[in-house]
Parts: C-alpha cells; sequence; structure tokens
C-alpha cells in the first residue's frame, strides 16, 4: 500500500487563499484520475488551526484531511508537521524571524517534524540562504516540488538535494481550488493520522509526484516551398 | 446567457488564445494615462532599465483581460460579476502567445452564485496572473 498526500495547501484560512478546504476536497473528486490523491495537508501561514475540524469533509469526500503549519524563518519558509501544544507553547508561529536551527531542533525533540518549502525561491528559500550563511543541521527533507514554482527553482531544490542528500517531498501551495494536488507526495506506507505522516516523514520512505499538465510542445516550423 | 441551474463545478471558461501587440500595450497605457507614468508599459528600453524583459502589459489591462473572460461567458442576461480579485505573479509580455481560462471551482445556490478562478499563462503553461471572480445569478 502506499499514500498521497499533497503536503502544502492553504485554505480560506490563511489570507492570501479564498479556498474553502470543501471546495478543495470537490475538485480532487473531480479530478481524482489526473490527481489519484488520498489527503491533503493544510499548512495555513504562520498559524495553526488547532479547532479545525474537517472529520464530515473526510467521511463526505473519502479524502483525510491534516493540519500543519508554514512558519517564516531566518532561513525562508517551513513546514511544521506534527504540531502539538508543546510546540505552540514554545513557539510564536506569527514570528516571521523565527530561529530556524532552533525550531528543526527543538520540534524534533517534541516529536514534530520541521520541512524546508520551496528552497529554490528567491528571498524565502533555503537555497539563497545557503549562499551566505553555514548549512542548516538535522534537516531530514526538504520540499523538491512545489506547485507554485517559476523556472529554474525546482532545479534549485534538485541541486541542493543532491549536494545534502536530503530526502525530497511535493506539495502544491495551492491557495487556489484548481491547483489543489498538481505537487504531492508519493509515500510507501499507509498514513492515517498525523503521527503516521510525522514517522514516515522522519523515514524518508517516500518520493515527489509531479501531476502538472505537460509543457505545450513547440510547434515545429513547416517549410514551405518558395513560389 | 447562462442560468444559475445549468452551471457546474469544473465547467471551464475558455480556453481563449491570443497575443496582445506592443502597440495595443502603449494604446492601453495612453488612454489609461499610465503612460507618462511608466516608461515600462510603452517603452523597451525604459522597461529594461527597470530590470524587466521588456513592455509589460499594465496590470488593469490584464485584470480587464480576466473580467472579459467572465463577462464574455456570462453573456446577456440577469448575471453579473459582481467580484474580482487579482495576484500578479510575472509580468505578462506582448508579442507573445498567452491563453486566458478559468473554472467555476463553488457554487452556492442559497445565494446564487459561482465562485471562478481564472488565469493569463504563457506558452510554457506558466500561470503569469491568477484571479477569482464571483457571478451573482438572478432569478
Amino acid at each position: 500500500m502506499s499514500t498521497i498526500l499533497d503536503l502544502h495547501t492553504h485554505s480560506e484560512a490563511s489570507e492570501d487563499s479564498r479556498a474553502p478546504v470543501e471546495a478543495y476536497l470537490n475538485w480532487i473528486k473531480l479530478r481524482h484520475a489526473e490527481r489519484p490523491l488520498d489527503g491533503i495537508v493544510l499548512t495555513e501561514h504562520r498559524q495553526f488551526n488547532r479547532d479545525g475540524d474537517y472529520r464530515h469533509l473526510e467521511d463526505k469526500f473519502g479524502q483525510m484531511v491534516l493540519r500543519a503549519s508554514e512558519v517564516e524563518t531566518n532561513y525562508g519558509h517551513m513546514l511544521v508537521f506534527g504540531v502539538n501544544d508543546d510546540i505552540v507553547k514554545r513557539f510564536d508561529f506569527a514570528n516571521v524571524r523565527l530561529d530556524a536551527q532552533t525550531l528543526i531542533n527543538e520540534v524534533a525533540t517534541m516529536g514534530g517534524i520541521v520541512v524546508p518549502c520551496h528552497p529554490g525561491r528567491p528571498n524565502i528559500g533555503l537555497y539563497e540562504h545557503y549562499q551566505s550563511k553555514p548549512p542548516l543541521e538535522n534537516i531530514v527533507a526538504v520540499e523538491a516540488l512545489n506547485g507554485g514554482s517559476r523556472k529554474g527553482e525546482d532545479e534549485r531544490s534538485a541541486e541542493l538535494i543532491s549536494k545534502f542528500g536530503y530526502a525530497a517531498t511535493g506539495g502544491s501551495d495551492s491557495h487556489l481550488v484548481s491547483l489543489i494536488g498538481l505537487c504531492a507526495t508519493r509515500f510507501e506506507a499507509d498514513i492515517k493520522t498525523i503521527d503516521d505522516l510525522v514517522r514516515e516523514l522522519k523515514s524518508g520512505a517516500y518520493e515527489p509526484a509531479d501531476f502538472r499538465p505537460r509543457r505545450k510542445p513547440v510547434p515545429q516550423a513547416v517549410e514551405v516551398e518558395p513560389r | 446567457m447562462k442560468n444559475f441551474e445549468e452551471i457546474n463545478i469544473g465547467d471551464t471558461l475558455g480556453p481563449l488564445e491570443l497575443t496582445v501587440t506592443k502597440q495595443q500595450c502603449r494604446d492601453y497605457a495612453q488612454i489609461m494615462g499610465v503612460a507618462g507614468i511608466a516608461g515600462r508599459f510603452t517603452d523597451e528600453e525604459a522597461a529594461k532599465k527597470e530590470g524587466l524583459p521588456g513592455i509589460i502589459l499594465p496590470g488593469n489591462m490584464s485584470l480587464g483581460l480576466l473580467a472579459k473572460l467572465v463577462t464574455d461567458w456570462i453573456g446577456l442576461g440577469n448575471a453579473r460579476m459582481t467580484r474580482i480579485g487579482t495576484t500578479y505573479r510575472q509580468p505578462v509580455q506582448p508579442d507573445r502567445p498567452i491563453t486566458i481560462q478559468g473554472f467555476i471551482t463553488n457554487t452556492d445556490a442559497a445565494e446564487r452564485t459561482a465562485e471562478i478562478e481564472l488565469w493569463i499563462e504563457n506558452e510554457d503553461a506558466e500561470r503569469l496572473v491568477i484571479g477569482t471572480a464571483t457571478v451573482t445569478f438572478g432569478k
């Protein structure tokens, strides 16, 4: 068995998204042949949506809805999985200058895992920070595929993964309904809970999955006989 | 003419393929009164001095193209576009083919509204401008 999850999504709980969770799940149902997800992980900006209860939607659509967070650090943006009371008490997620190394180390101690996202993106990605600062320790994985990547960003992420031997995840970073599931992560194991997800992320037994539509082929020039 | 009863989540708007010329871009900037403020919409060299690849479309021109897709889709009738919002992710360049399209992503039967996602993409399928719009249908 395996599990395919979109590990990076934003619902209307994030200030820059208008996407309701129900609309995401409905879209996955509509497009399941192209984007065969088993669930999504909500990673709202600078907050943990502790009270979100999506069980009725999980039942309605047969999809898993897990919750995590996207926070901002001195090494760029990072996803925090396995957020619990200890982590929320220790870190102010609204702080846009969290110390990345402290976050990575202490979240791991408190039962979670931190995954730097869109590492190839200018300003907010790990790659650029590594040009001027020492590499971080204890990183297990980084987001290799991001649905919002521009040209060259995923390539820079791949370079980082190759150089440092990180495991690789994928997520759509969707802020719009129709973008959900364009990138995801395929786990070897069955995942049913956030604890399962954290355990599997630590194991490294997964790979990014790319469901983005293929680029349009460049039309071939047709030679015409001059009259 | 579109009726609320005949639309479904997943319905598509477009795709509309077109190429905006540099002259159309200049004309738009002149008419909208932004040509003198920012040379990036009218002058190749001025745009390059700002670090852009060349002339780019004014944001409102992209917004207008997205809005036109919605209003053309609505057609004549008792529906109207009641909201549109956009995010500009990358500059839209004239003289290069672009595709404009959208999806209905949500409907509200009580409010008789449809939520639509829209975008402009380039020939590499990169979404340059993305947006959402709400269409409200009469009874």
